[in-house]
């Protein structure tokens, strides 16, 4: 019994020291993916879908593994960003992770990641289904004339929703009283429950409620017009062509490898992201949950996510969210 | 759809599930899970169930369906060992067994309060899935007449309940007791304006308390520290041979078993309090009820029962506007909706349509959980009250080395550990004082939604009072908590015994006049 084991511990170490001989190409072994958020999320289940599919083309396991908390995902990206630039450690997250260096939870700005974004939910403008509004022009006006007056959720202070909430009131004038609630699910309940009129949230998370007639669609935050169940659900920036100064702000879920990684490991990673965000099972995603795939990588990327990172922390350092000035990180004002 | 229709589909999907060994296998090793998550403190059903939902991703959905909903029964119901045998509340839902369920232990009666609990639980559990297919409809709409003031109403009652219940000698000590909690619940960032409250510029404060190195620290090291200090051997359990439970006092208790019920479902229900608080009325509830409320606290059977029944009953409640409304009526709950998000379902008013007949599976894996819930507790108990011969200077050191473990495991931070310390030896005096924890506990839990609650609520009204009066559910709501603090004051004391009294002479006169007549 003790020789059999002698024997079968010195063949793990030679078979271990003969797979570390030779510089083999990446990947070579399984790939972590440390995901910011909490399991079951969006952003887990976008990145699941995506990684089982790059997967496939790596020929090696992407194991997904959720490190929540702290302040908009910084355990998460400070427990991926330690990790060498390898490629086999990336960091599963979303547009919120951008509020994290201004909110004093990662000391570094987003561009020392590379991005790779798999797409998101456009927000949606919807009332409740008594409410005397039916086009989104009837409630702008309405806000118009006694303003403050029509109560408005829209997820957290600070959060995606709100920014688009703020963009609609910017860029139509009108102006609501909103009421912050701990996230969409608590904002979409208050609107059922008649504390507030207005709610804005993603279509993904209000598709159940509008099938239901529990909620009316006046109106989506992006450019073209929305097929919700072959109904089209009209463009408010078509309505009121001034917000197209400040909107989309779209939800930007994907991950990131940090930026230092070599070039090889960056684009062998491309290739296969491009392949998973083409292949069937991500294009069904997609359609079955309301998201707008994007795609983008490399510079492109890049830019969506300075954009981001600009519009969140200004906005929060407007409500005195900010715990580190935008100014002191060398976040520009765009 | 007629009556057989459902019932068909609800006994087809049982057998269905039955008929594949690989459910059965998980069914019990989940449930097994949950119990040994539920007994240990520091991991809840709540942890039990997300650290779950990663391992079911493979899954297919009735299967995963079967692992969660019996990680969660078995995690509520596991607390009761923990909070029976050694008075530490295994998770904040059996905190209320403990108050009667330790003292049966201390009489030597672990074996016999073990057998209430898990008969209790099974049976609440029952009730609770048999009210998801009944109530569902009902339930929603009354959920639905819930908005801020309610919220934070419904948290202050929470507090003032507990605190009236639990204390020991002046109730004023658990009102305390519940604002200290309170207070501990505004440290942090407040999540409406982001503004930092009372953490002295430290970052680990910013996030606030967690709740579970509170939670252990609080129950955990007075527990500990009182053990050692008396060097008291936790229990001397007279050797019994069967764990089986007396039928004939559940039968006894059928009222109690059928209030607790209504009482867990109706609380699991609404949106935000749990099973914890649905221990807690209930037992609050069986008090009021009893002919002989002087044994509540020493050990009465009747109190194990109802919170052990109300708290399982709980989650057929919860699942109610989680499956209706995808609004999570407890906290375990809101980790089940990420998981069935995650198995691409969207519970909402749509899910009847999408699946029509996920409601009625979704209860049957509730029924096969209870059973194996039930054969599991009973085959189990009788290993774990062998946990009362193990010495105290063995056992209490592996409860610290769980404490510690439990409270790091959650968020792996080590400032936890440094929260639960001081907080334990606070509540160490605290308890020598003759302060109930519990309240406090409470007051943590409840007190972001009573703060958030309050202010939104006032953002909604533009600062006017006014809605709290005029809206039906908030006006009982401030009734019922403005009786319960006047119930202590001495002169609305003597008020109500006089009334009671005049009632009761007129009672008895028209008896008289009725007789002659």
């Amino acid at each position: 019994m003790k020789k059999l084991l002698t024997l079968v511990v010195c063949l793990a170490v030679m078979s271990g020291a003969l797979f570390a001989e030779g510089q083999a190409e990446y990947p070579e072994r399984d790939i972590t993916n440390v995901l910011v958020w909490g399991a079951g999320g969006g952003t887990d289940t976008c990145n699941r879908v995506v990684m089982a599919e790059m997967a496939k083309e790596l020929g090696v396991n992407i194991n997904v593994v959720n490190k929540p908390g702290g302040v908009a995902g910084s355990v998460g990206m400070s427990d991926a960003f330690a990790k060498a630039s390898d490629g086999y450690t990336i960091c599963g997250l979303s547009e919120s992770c951008v509020t994290s260096a201004v909110m004093g939870g990662f000391p570094e700005r987003m561009n020392v990641w590379d991005f790779f974004i798999i797409g998101g939910s456009p927000d949606i403008v919807s009332v409740t289904p008594d409410a005397p509004f039916d086009t989104i022009k009837d409630l702008i006006e309405a806000a118009k004339a006694n303003p403050g007056s029509i109560r408005a959720g829209a997820g957290g202070a600070g959060s995606i929703h709100h920014l688009n909430l703020l963009a609609l009131q910017d860029g139509t004038g009108a102006k609501f009283n909103f009421i912050p609630y701990d996230g969409s699910a608590p904002s979409q309940n208050a609107a059922m429950t008649g504390e507030i009129t207005v709610v804005v949230t993603s279509v993904a998370e209000q598709a159940q409620l509008i099938r239901g007639g529990k909620l009316k669609p006046l109106g989506v935050l992006v450019e073209d017009n929305f097929d919700l169940d072959g109904k089209a659900i009209p463009s408010a920036l078509q309505a009121y062509t001034d917000l197209r100064n400040f909107l989309p702000i779209s939800q930007a879920i994907g991950f990131a490898i940090k930026k230092d990684a070599d070039e090889v490991i960056k684009s062998k990673l491309r290739n296969a992201f491009t392949v998973a965000m083409n292949s069937q099972a991500v294009l069904d995603f997609g359609k079955e949950n309301f998201y707008i795939l994007s795609g983008k990588y490399g510079e492109e990327a890049g830019k969506v996510f300075d954009s981001l990172e600009s519009n969140f922390a200004w906005t929060l350092d407007a409500l005195g969210a900010a715990k580190v000035s935008p100014a002191s990180l060398g976040i520009p004002k765009m | 759809m007629g009556f057989l229709e459902p019932l068909q589909i609800f006994l087809m999907s049982i057998v269905g599930l039955i008929a594949n060994p690989v459910n059965i296998l998980i069914l019990f090793g989940s449930v097994i899970m949950g119990i040994i998550f539920g007994a240990t403190p520091g991991l809840t059903a709540t942890l039990g169930v997300a650290l779950l939902t990663t391992l079911t991703y493979g899954m297919d959905v009735s299967t995963a369906m079967v692992a969660l909903m019996g990680i969660y029964v078995g995690g509520v119901y596991g607390g009761s060992y923990t909070a029976v045998l050694v008075n530490i509340p295994g998770t904040a839902a059996s905190a209320a067994t403990a108050l009667d369920g330790y003292p049966l232990a201390r009489k030597g009666q672990a074996g016999r309060a073990l057998g209430l609990t898990t008969t209790a639980s099974a049976i609440g559990t029952v009730i609770g899935m048999v009210f998801v297919v009944l109530l569902s409809p009902v339930i929603s709409a009354l959920a639905l007449e819930f908005t801020s003031f309610e919220f934070f109403l419904l948290a202050l009652f929470g507090i003032v309940i507990s605190g009236t219940l639990t204390s020991q000698d002046l109730v004023y000590k658990g009102w305390i007791a519940g604002l200290i909690g309170l207070f501990l619940a505004t440290i942090g960032r407040d999540s409406l304006q982001f503004f930092p409250r009372y953490t002295f510029g430290m970052s680990e404060l910013e996030g606030g308390l967690d709740l579970v190195p509170v939670l252990i620290g609080a129950f955990g090291i007075p527990q500990i520290m009182q053990t050692i200090r008396d060097n008291f051997k936790i229990s001397e359990t007279s050797e019994f041979k069967k764990i089986l439970p007396e039928w004939k006092t559940i039968g006894k208790n059928i009222p109690a078993i059928l209030r607790s019920s209504l009482i867990g479902v109706g609380i699991g229900a609404v949106p935000g309090i749990g099973e914890d608080i649905a221990g807690w009325v209930s037992y609050g509830t069986a008090k009021k009820a009893s002919k002989h409320p002087e044994e509540f606290g020493k050990g009465a059977v009747e109190a194990v029962i109802s919170t052990e029944t109300a708290n399982n009953s709980c989650i057929g409640g919860a699942m109610i506007p989680l499956l209706n409304l995808g609004i999570p009526g407890s906290p375990p709950a809101a980790m089940l909706l990420g998981a069935f998000m995650l198995h691409g379902i969207q519970p909402g008013p749509m899910l009847n349509i999408d699946r029509p007949t996920f409601v009625l599976e979704i209860t049957a894996i509730l029924l096969l959980a209870s059973i194996a819930m039930w054969v599991s507790g009973i085959f189990l108990s009788k290993q774990v009250v062998k946990v009362l011969k193990v010495p105290t200077s063995l056992f209490m050191p592996i409860i610290s080395v769980l404490c510690i473990i439990g409270s790091y495991a959650l968020g792996m931070r080590v400032f936890n550990l440094y929260l639960m310390l001081p907080i334990g030896i606070i509540a160490y005096f605290l308890t020598e004082m003759k302060y109930p924890i519990a309240p406090l506990i409470i007051g943590v839990i409840l007190g972001d939604m009573a703060d958030q609650n309050l202010r939104r609520a006032l953002m909604v009204s533009q600062g006017s009072f006014m809605p709290v009066l005029q809206r039906p559910v908030s006006l009982v709501l401030v009734l019922v908590i403005l009786i319960l603090i006047a119930g202590q004051i001495p002169a609305f004391q003597k008020l109500q015994a006089g009334v009671k009294a005049g009632v009761l002479s007129l009672f008895k006169k028209k008896q008289g006049s009725a007789d002659n007549a």
